[in-house]
C-alpha cells in the first residue's frame, strides 16, 4: 500500500514539474532575466539598508551611580522640568523624543532615543542591554558628594571603559558633573583629575586579577604611564550640568554632536 | 494619621504625593525602602520599618505590575493604622483608571484621594467597633468574621496577604490579619521548632562519630594502603608533620609552599546551557497542573496571551519553582520569601503572546536570583588592601563562623592568594580555645613563610588581636588575617566576646565563613550572628558581617542553594569560595552560573551541566538517558564539556 502511494506521489510530482518547465519555457527570456534581476536587486538593497541602519544609531545612554541625578536629567531632556522629584529607579527609563529645548525650533528634527539606566549596583546588568546600540554614553557624576563615592564611581567608569562594546565601537563618553548649582560642588577639572588617579590605581589592581576577570576584556591606557582620559580609544570629554535648575546645555550639545539631526 | 502617600513609577519618577499631608518626611525612607527591600527581593514582605533620628516610620506598599507603578504609604510606627492596606488597594484601583503614561501631573487625584481616605477610615472604625463587641469570642471566630466582613466588602486578595506585620498582640484588632499570617512562621521570635531541630541534629552527629570509632580500631593490625581515587600520581609522602619539638621553637628551614597559581586567578571555561532544554523540563514539571485546564485552552492562552496574571495562575509554577529551589539546598523560608517576592512583581502583569506562565515565572526568578547574588558593593579586596597601604595601616580581616566550617584552612588559602599578589600578610592566632589551633596556624605560616602572631592559649582574643595589629603596623605589613574560635550562634557569652573583639579592633572586613553543606541552619546562623553583633556591641553603629566565604564547595554537586540563602539573609556578598583542601582551592563566585544552576532541573533530566565550583567532576548524560560518568582532572582550564 505504501509503496503504491509513494509511486503515485512521485508520478504526480513529475507531472507538476513538467508543467512548470513548460510554463517557464513559454516566458520570453528577457522577461525572465528582468524578473530575476529585480528580485536580486531588492534583496541587495534590503541587506544594504540593514547594514547601514546598524551604524546610524540614535541612542544615548545615561548611566552613573545611584543618586547622581540621571532620572532628573532624563526628564529635563524630555519635558524641560523635573516634575515632582524622583526616587531610586528600579527599571530603566527609555523613550524616543525630540529634545525639549528644540521643540520650538522649526524644521524636521530627528528624535533621540534616550535611555536612563538605574545606577544601583544590583541592577548593573541592565546596562549591557543598551550599550551595544548606543551612539553615546553619558556618565553622570554627583559633583556635590563626589569624594565619598569617588571609588565606586571610578570602578563603575573603569568597567564601562573596558567593556568590549565600548572599546571596539569607540563609543564617545561624556563625564557629566551634575549638581553644579550647589555652592560646594567640585569643579569638573578636579573631578577629572580624581577619576584619572583612581582609575590609574584600579588598573594596577585589576590587571592583577585580569586572568580571572571575564568581564574586563580590555586594559586601559598605556602601561607605564599614569592614566589620562586622552589615552582611551574612545573619546572622553567632561562637562557640567545641573539637573534641578535645568542647566543642561552642555549635555544637549553632546547629544546633538553624536546623534546627527 | 498617615504621614505621606506616594505614587511613583518603577523608573523613579514621582507621579503624585498627597499635598494635604504636607509633612516632609525625615530622612529618606522611600529610597531606603527601595534599596533595602524592593531591590533585595523582599517585596513579598508585608511592611518595612524605617528608623531615622527622631522618627520611626512604617512603610507599606503595593505594586501595579502591568503599568509599572508603585504605591507607598508612610505612617508613624506607634500608630497601628488598620486602614492602610485597604486604602492602598483602593488608591491603586482608582489611579490605574486615570493613569496615562504621557501625563506626569495628576492634580485631579487629590479629591479622589480625600474621599478614599475618608471611606477607608470610616470602614476601619466600623471594624474596630465590631471587634470590640466580639471581644469575648475566641480568636478563630474573630478571624472568620474578619474574613467574612472582608469578602462582603469585596476587598482584593492582596489586601489580605499584606496584613500588617507590625506585631500587635491585641487579637481583636488584628482580626483582619488572615489565617495565613497567623499560621506562618514568626520571623525573629524564638521558634521552639528550630530548637528541637537543632537538638536532633546534634544527636545525629554524635551517633555517626560513635559508629566510626570501633571500625578503625579493628583494622589496626593490617597496615593501610593509600586508596587511589583517580588517575593522579601516587603521593609518596603522606606524613606532613614537621620534625620539630612540641612548642615549635626550632627554626627549620622549609622551602615555601608554592603550589602554582591559586584558582582565584584562573579563568573558568563558560558553558552554554540551552534555554530550550530548561524550558522542556519546566514544562514537564508543571504539566500535571496544566492538564486540569485542558490542552486546548492552555495552548490558546499561550498563543494569544492572557489578560492578566492572577495569583492563582502563578501559584502552580511558583510552587514547582520553590520545590526546585529547595532540592538545591536553599533554606525553606528563603525559598518561600523569594517566591512571594516574584509573585508580587508578576501579579497583574499581562502575559505576552507565545509565552507560557512557567517561562515568565522562570525568567522573573532568574532575574531576581542574579539581582540578589550581584554584590551590592565592590568585592575587590586587592583594591581595598592598596587603599589601606596608602594610609599606612594594615588591612584587617576577621574570620568568624560556627565550629568546623573551615576558618583556619581558608584563612591559609586567602593568605596564599594574597601572597601571590605581592601583599605582605600576617596571621594572628586569636583562636585561644581549641587545642591545636595555634599549632595549625603555625604550620600554615611556616609553609607559606609568613609571620604569625600568637600568644598561646587561654588569652583574651581581643587583646591578642589588638597586639597583632600593632605589631603589623610597626613592621609595615599590609594585611592581618585574624583567626577566631568557632562558636555557635546561640552561645551568648561567646558572641559577646566576638562582638568585643570586633568593636575593640574595628577590622576592615568581617568575613563570615559558612559551609556550603549547611541547609536551613544557614539562615539561623547568619541572622543570629548579625543580630548579636548588632546588639552586644557597645558602640552606636556596630559592625556587621561584610562578606561571606563559602567553604566545602567541592562536596556539593550543584546544590548551590546555601550561597543564595546566606546572601539573601545577610545582604553580604560572597567574596570567596573554598573548593578543596589545598592552597590553590579558592575561587570567586560566578553569579550568572550560580543563578542558572539554581533553576536548572535535577540530575535525572536530559542536559549537560558543568559544575563550575567543583573542578573535579562533571557528569554527562547521553540523549537516550544512558548515564555516562566522567571524572576529569583537577584542571579547570582543560575542563571542557560537550553535549
Amino acid at each position: 500500500m505504501d509503496a503504491n502511494k509513494a509511486e503515485q506521489l512521485k508520478a504526480e510530482l513529475q507531472q507538476w514539474f513538467n508543467q512548470a518547465e513548460l510554463l517557464i519555457r513559454r516566458i520570453p527570456p528577457n522577461q525572465l532575466y528582468a524578473a530575476v534581476g529585480i528580485v536580486l536587486l531588492t534583496v541587495f538593497l534590503f541587506v544594504l539598508v540593514r547594514v547601514f541602519k546598524r551604524t546610524i544609531s540614535n541612542t544615548v545612554v545615561l548611566t552613573g551611580l545611584s543618586g547622581s541625578g540621571k532620572t532628573i536629567l532624563f526628564y529635563q531632556l524630555r519635558d524641560g522640568s523635573s516634575h515632582q522629584g524622583t526616587v531610586t529607579s528600579m527599571e530603566p527609563n527609555e523613550s524616543i523624543f525630540v529634545l525639549h529645548s528644540e521643540t520650538s525650533k522649526k524644521g524636521k528634527i530627528k528624535p533621540v532615543h534616550v535611555v536612563d539606566v538605574p545606577g544601583h549596583s544590583r541592577l548593573r546588568s541592565k546596562l549591557d542591554e543598551f550599550l551595544p546600540q548606543a551612539a553615546g554614553v553619558v556618565f553622570v557624576v554627583d559633583a556635590l558628594e563626589f569624594l565619598p563615592n569617588s571609588r565606586a564611581a571610578s570602578e563603575y567608569l573603569y568597567d564601562i571603559l573596558t567593556k568590549a562594546s565600548v572599546v571596539k565601537k569607540k563609543i564617545p563618553l561624556l563625564i557629566l558633573c551634575n549638581k553644579v548649582d550647589k555652592v560646594t560642588a567640585h569643579t569638573k577639572e578636579f573631578i577629572r583629575k580624581q577619576l584619572e588617579k583612581e582609575i590609574d590605581k584600579l588598573r594596577a589592581s585589576r590587571t592583577a586579577l585580569s586572568a580571572a576577570d571575564i568581564t574586563n576584556e580590555f586594559t586601559l591606557g598605556v602601561p607605564g604611564e599614569t592614566f589620562a582620559f586622552s589615552q582611551c580609544r574612545n573619546k572622553v570629554t567632561v562637562a557640567e550640568a545641573s539637573g534641578l535648575t535645568g542647566d543642561i546645555s552642555q549635555l544637549e550639545q553632546f547629544i546633538r554632536e553624536h546623534v546627527k539631526p | 494619621m498617615l504621614e505621606q502617600l506616594l505614587i511613583f513609577t518603577r523608573g523613579g519618577l514621582i507621579l503624585w504625593t498627597c499635598k494635604e499631608l504636607g509633612n516632609a518626611l525625615r530622612g529618606s525612607p522611600i529610597d531606603t525602602l527601595i534599596r533595602s527591600c524592593l531591590l533585595e527581593e523582599r517585596s513579598g514582605a508585608a511592611s518595612f520599618n524605617y528608623d531615622a533620628p527622631g522618627t520611626a516610620y512604617t512603610l507599606k506598599w503595593t505594586f501595579h505590575n502591568e503599568l509599572g507603578l508603585v504605591f507607598v504609604a508612610v505612617y508613624q510606627r506607634i500608630l497601628h493604622l488598620l486602614y492602610v492596606d485597604d486604602l492602598l488597594a483602593m488608591v491603586k484601583r482608582e489611579f490605574s483608571d486615570i493613569y496615562d503614561p504621557k501625563k506626569t501631573v495628576y492634580s485631579d487625584f487629590d479629591d479622589i484621594f480625600r474621599q478614599l481616605r475618608k471611606e477607608a477610615e470610616a470602614r476601619a472604625e466600623e471594624i474596630r467597633k465590631a471587634k470590640q463587641e466580639d471581644k469575648p469570642v475566641s480568636n478563630n471566630m474573630g478571624n472568620d468574621s474578619g474574613d467574612g466582613d472582608d469578602n462582603a466588602k469585596g476587598r482584593k486578595l492582596e489586601a489580605h496577604s499584606k496584613g500588617s506585620f507590625v506585631a500587635n498582640r491585641n487579637a481583636p484588632a488584628k482580626g483582619i490579619a488572615n489565617g495565613k499570617e497567623n499560621g506562618s512562621s514568626n520571623n525573629g521570635a524564638f521558634d521552639v521548632n528550630k530548637l528541637q531541630k537543632l537538638r536532633a541534629k546534634g544527636g545525629k552527629k554524635t551517633d555517626t562519630i560513635v559508629n566510626k570509632v570501633p571500625k578503625v580500631e579493628t583494622k589496626k593490625k593490617i597496615t593501610k594502603k593509600n586508596r587511589i581515587w583517580d588517575d593522579s600520581p601516587k603521593e609518596s609522602k603522606l606524613d606532613f608533620t614537621d620534625p620539630v619539638s612540641e612548642n615549635g621553637d626550632e627554626n627549620i628551614q622549609i622551602v615555601a609552599a608554592d603550589q602554582g597559581e591559586s584558582m582565584m586567578d584562573k579563568e573558568e571555561i563558560i558553558s552554554s546551557e540551552s534555554e530550550s532544554e530548561e524550558d522542556e523540563e519546566a514544562e514537564k514539571g508543571t504539566k500535571a497542573e496544566t492538564k486540569k485546564k485542558g490542552w486546548f485552552s492552555s495552548m490558546f492562552q499561550s498563543i494569544a496571551g492572557k489578560a492578566n496574571l492572577e495569583k492563582t495562575d502563578l501559584e502552580p509554577a511558583l510552587r514547582a519553582l520553590k520545590d526546585r529551589l529547595m532540592t538545591k539546598n536553599v533554606a525553606e523560608e528563603i525559598a518561600e520569601k523569594l517566591c512571594e517576592s516574584v509573585a508580587a512583581s508578576l501579579e497583574g502583569k499581562k502575559l505576552g503572546s507565545f509565552t507560557r506562565i512557567s517561562s515568565t515565572v522562570q525568567a522573573a526568578m532568574e532575574e531576581a536570583l542574579v539581582r540578589i547574588l550581584t554584590p551590592r558593593r565592590s568585592i575587590d579586596i586587592l583594591r581595598d588592601v592598596h587603599a589601606s597601604k596608602e594610609q599606612r595601616k594594615p588591612y584587617v580581616v576577621v574570620f568568624v563562623g560556627v565550629n568546623g566550617v573551615g576558618k583556619s584552612t581558608n584563612l591559609a588559602k586567602v593568605a596564599y592568594w594574597l601572597q601571590q599578589h605581592d601583599v605582605n600578610v600576617m596571621m594572628a592566632a586569636c583562636d585561644t580555645f581549641r587545642s591545636g589551633a595555634v599549632e595549625q596556624l603555625r604550620t600554615h605560616a611556616r609553609r607559606l613563610q609568613i609571620p604569625i602572631f600568637e600568644k598561646g592559649y587561654e588569652k583574651d582574643p581581643a587583646i591578642v588581636a589588638k597586639e597583632a595589629i600593632q605589631e603589623a603596623t610597626r613592621n609595615g605589613l599590609d594585611v592581618v588575617l585574624v583567626d577566631t574560635a568557632g562558636r555557635m550562634q546561640d552561645n551568648e557569652p561567646l558572641m559577646r566576646a566576638l562582638s568585643k573583639l570586633i568593636h575593640v579592633n574595628s577590622p576592615d572586613l568581617v568575613l563570615f565563613v559558612g559551609e556550603a553543606l549547611v541547609g536551613n541552619d544557614a539562615v539561623d546562623q547568619l541572622s543570629k550572628f548579625n543580630q548579636k553583633l548588632g546588639e552586644l556591641s557597645p558602640s552606636a553603629s556596630p559592625r556587621l558581617i561584610d562578606g561571606i566565604l563559602l567553604t566545602k564547595f567541592d562536596t556539593i554537586d550543584d546544590k548551590v542553594g546555601a550561597a543564595l540563602s546566606m546572601v539573601y539573609i545577610s545582604g553580604a556578598p560572597v567574596m570567596f569560595v573554598g573548593c578543596g583542601q589545598s592552597y590553590t582551592d579558592l575561587k570567586k563566585l560566578n553569579v550568572n552560573h550560580a543563578a542558572s544552576s539554581e533553576l536548572s532541573p535535577d540530575l535525572t533530566s536530559l542536559f549537560v551541566e558543568v559544575n563550575h565550583f567543583n573542578s573535579v567532576n562533571f557528569v554527562s548524560f547521553a540523549h537516550n538517558g544512558i548515564l555516562v560518568y566522567q571524572i576529569a582532572e583537577r584542571h579547570p582550564v582543560t575542563c571542557k564539556w560537550r553535549k
